[in-house]
């Protein structure tokens, strides 16, 4: 049954109610008739008048008005039982009872329709308030929309309600899901911007009509949820912004890390070429050598600085893709340890990785960077002589690699940040460095899965790591057996 | 000069150009060069270097390509020059025929020894290989499978042998994994890494004198195995 089919009854049946009333009560003055004097049965009268017009409104209680002044006439006025008049008086009487009670019944259904259309507002309001309430500090469109329609649907009871967001994020969104209407909807409500138009709510209700109350109360809607829908697309807006910010706070990082960094080998290496070109230096002079590995050794340095970039670029864009292979850590480390054998002169280092350790899914020249970062960064800051040691256990179904050295420690506080990119305990220009090498070999490590950090040890600093022994969830194939000898 | 060696240098890099064909001209080679892929085949074909020299990097077309295009015709060695980081560029061009890599940027005596290298096999391929490889106290006598180290003859496993066999015959060369799994175990072998990472491991135990910093059998860091024996 419709809303619309029922006030039509109830409508009706209030005036056949009024009516009755107007009756019962006609009949219970008439039993009195004897006692009563007419003006007191005209006052009498006037009781039901107003609670007709207070219960069920204008209409009712006007015909009830013109109901009364005929029955009063009829049954109350001399001669009884006819509509004439003889006593002026009574004239009077029934002209002022007709009076009074269009001007009751009037005032009373003023005051009732404004309190109808008081509640109505009140009802709206609340309505309104739940909507903005639901959506207040909601960032995420979807939710929105979701909100958003889930409170069209309540208010305006349809039989299906529809979002679409048009725009770069676009989506539709219906409820019930599974109504699938062929026929347009009945009413639609764009949800409006200042920069245009974000979507449409569609409604669809046959019936009854959208009245225009409640057509206006959509339209309040679709532009409640416009506004959050403007407020998440702004938030998501700024975050970008600082994102962007934030990367670009890096670039300039990089380039004055960069510029510095570069330029200290390049300077060298100028200055040394530049005075083997002139005729300063002698042919057998002591100097000549020197200058020449300089030049060496500082291209080799800008060789590693620019791969340490390019490396932290690849990792910074997310293309540093293992290519795993089943390895040996103790090759890896060897070979590692025989490319940096002049650099790691002035240390002691130790091994030990014992030969009953399982092969690891691991690429090679990756995880030769990061054993090369940690030595060379374990190389720049414990002191001469002092002792580098690496070693490696199974722990679980991982590999945990340690890299120690005695070099100072490292605070607290510090001990996460120094694998941020540029992150430097010391100044700058005490140690050389571009302040990547420990972010590249966290970004490596975990490529491959696994895990970096660093720890105060007694005497020093330990570098840590875990890598996954499974590769895609298996361990390596055994070898084909090969005993006789030849 | 009309028997030196002659070397075919392509590589877009002018600068590259000029270093390489002072060196190797300092050095008594006589040196061709190409800027573009397609005027280093013509090149070649027409001058029959006894060397190329491949950059991988080139503006009209891909080194490996260069490489393919080249083993079609010619089984002159051929070295290539490419960047760090293109580990899968250098083990295709490797595997398509090509002897040997250099990675920019390389010391002029890395490169040296790539020549000498390759121009010992282009030598080696007209038939005087010998039988006997020497590398410090290292004796392999791939005729009489015989492995010694000083005087006392080291036993090996059949395997372990095959693969050290394979690496000395090809002394000074670098293998890409597939190529050593290819030809030591089997085609359908290639991708078991795992073989030889053992199997080198067990070498190295055995001949070298420390294991963990080999002196004869080198890695080539993301590509394969080479053998240094002694000149």
């Amino acid at each position: 049954m419709t809303m619309r089919g029922s006030t039509l009854i109830s409508r009706s049946s209030q005036y056949l109610l009024a009516i009755g009333f107007i009756a019962l009560v006609t009949a219970i003055l008439f039993s009195l008739r004897e006692a009563l004097d007419t003006t007191l049965v005209a006052l009498l009268y006037l009781i039901p008048l107003g609670l007709i017009t207070a219960y069920w409104g204008l209409g009712p209680g006007i015909t009830s008005a013109l109901v009364t002044f005929l029955t009063f006439n009829y049954f109350f006025i001399k001669p009884y039982y006819t509509f004439a008049v003889h006593r002026s008086t009574d004239i009077v009487i029934l002209i002022i009872f007709l009076i009074v009670a269009i001007v009751i019944s009037q005032l009373v259904g003023r005051m009732q329709s404004g309190l109808a259309a008081a509640t109505a507002h009140e009802r709206e309001a609340t309505q309104l308030y739940e909507l903005s309430t639901a959506l207040a500090g909601l960032q995420d469109g979807l939710t929105i929309a979701k909100i958003l329609a889930k409170q069209v649907q309540d208010v305006s009871q349809g039989e299906t309600v529809e979002l679409n967001i048009t725009g770069t994020q676009s989506f539709a969104f219906r409820l019930p899901e599974s109504n699938q209407l062929t026929r347009p909807p009945e009413w639609v409500v764009p949800i409006q911007v200042a920069r245009g138009i974000l979507g449409e709510i569609r409604l669809w209700r046959a019936a009854p009509a959208l009245t225009s109350s409640e057509k206006r109360l959509l339209q309040t809607f679709a532009n409640q949820g416009a506004l959050a829908l403007e407020r998440a697309r702004l938030a998501q807006a700024e975050s970008r912004a600082r994102v962007l910010e934030e990367s670009d706070r890096l670039k300039s990082a990089i380039l004055s890390s960069v510029s510095h960094e570069l330029r200290t080998p390049l300077s060298t290496i100028k200055a040394a070429a530049s005075s083997l070109r002139s005729n300063d230096v002698n042919w057998d002079s002591a100097a000549r050598p020197e200058l020449i590995a300089a030049i060496d050794d500082e291209a080799d340095h800008l060789n590693m600085l620019v791969g340490n970039l390019l490396d932290m670029s690849r990792i910074e864009s997310g293309v540093l893709k293992p290519k795993r292979e089943w390895n040996i850590l103790s090759e890896i480390v060897g070979s590692v340890l025989a490319r940096m054998k002049h650099l790691a002169e002035e240390h002691r280092i130790e091994v030990d990785m014992p030969e009953s350790l399982p092969l690891i899914p691991v690429d090679y020249v990756q995880m030769e960077q990061v054993f090369t970062n940690l030595v060379s960064n374990s190389v720049k800051y414990a002191p001469e002589k002092s002792m580098i040691s690496m070693r490696a256990f199974v722990e679980g179904d991982s590999i945990h690699a340690v890299v120690s050295n005695q070099g100072p420690q490292v605070p607290q506080e510090h001990l996460e940040r120094i694998f941020d990119k540029f992150f430097r305990i010391t100044a700058a220009d005490r140690v050389t460095g571009t302040g990547l090498g420990l972010s590249i070999c966290k970004g490596i490590i975990e490529a491959h899965g696994g895990r970096l950090w660093a720890e105060n040890i007694p005497d020093g600093l330990a570098f840590n790591f875990t890598l996954p022994l499974l590769w895609e969830g298996v361990s390596p194939q055994k070898l084909p057996m090969d005993t006789e000898t030849e | 000069m009309n028997n030196a060696p002659h070397i075919l240098v392509i590589d877009d890099e002018l600068q590259i150009q000029r270093a390489i064909r002072t060196i190797l001209t300092e050095k008594g080679f006589k040196v061709t060069t190409a800027s573009r892929g397609e005027e280093g085949l013509t090149l070649a074909a027409m001058n029959e270097p006894d060397i190329i020299i491949l950059d991988l990097g080139l503006p009209d077309m891909d080194g490996v390509e260069v490489c393919t295009r080249l083993r079609e015709w010619t089984l002159c060695p051929i070295i290539i020059l490419s960047v760090r980081d293109s580990e899968r560029d250098k083990v295709a061009a490797l595997d398509k025929g090509a002897d040997d890599y250099l990675t920019k940027p390389f010391g002029i005596e890395e490169l040296l020894a790539r020549v000498r290298v390759a121009l010992r096999h282009s030598t080696n391929r007209q038939g005087t290989q010998s039988k006997v490889i020497h590398a410090g106290l290292l004796m392999i006598d791939l005729a009489w499978h015989i492995v010694k180290c000083g005087d006392e003859e080291i036993k090996l496993t059949a395997t372990e042998y095959k693969l050290l066999a394979y690496l000395a015959a090809n002394h000074g060369r670098v293998l890409t994994h597939q190529n050593i799994l290819t030809n030591v175990w089997d085609p359908a072998d290639a991708n078991h890494t795992e073989y030889l990472r053992v199997y080198m491991r067990q070498l190295r135990k055995k001949l070298e004198v420390n294991p963990e910093r080999p002196q004869f059998l080198l890695t080539e860091p993301g590509v394969g195995y080479r053998f240094i024996a002694d000149e």
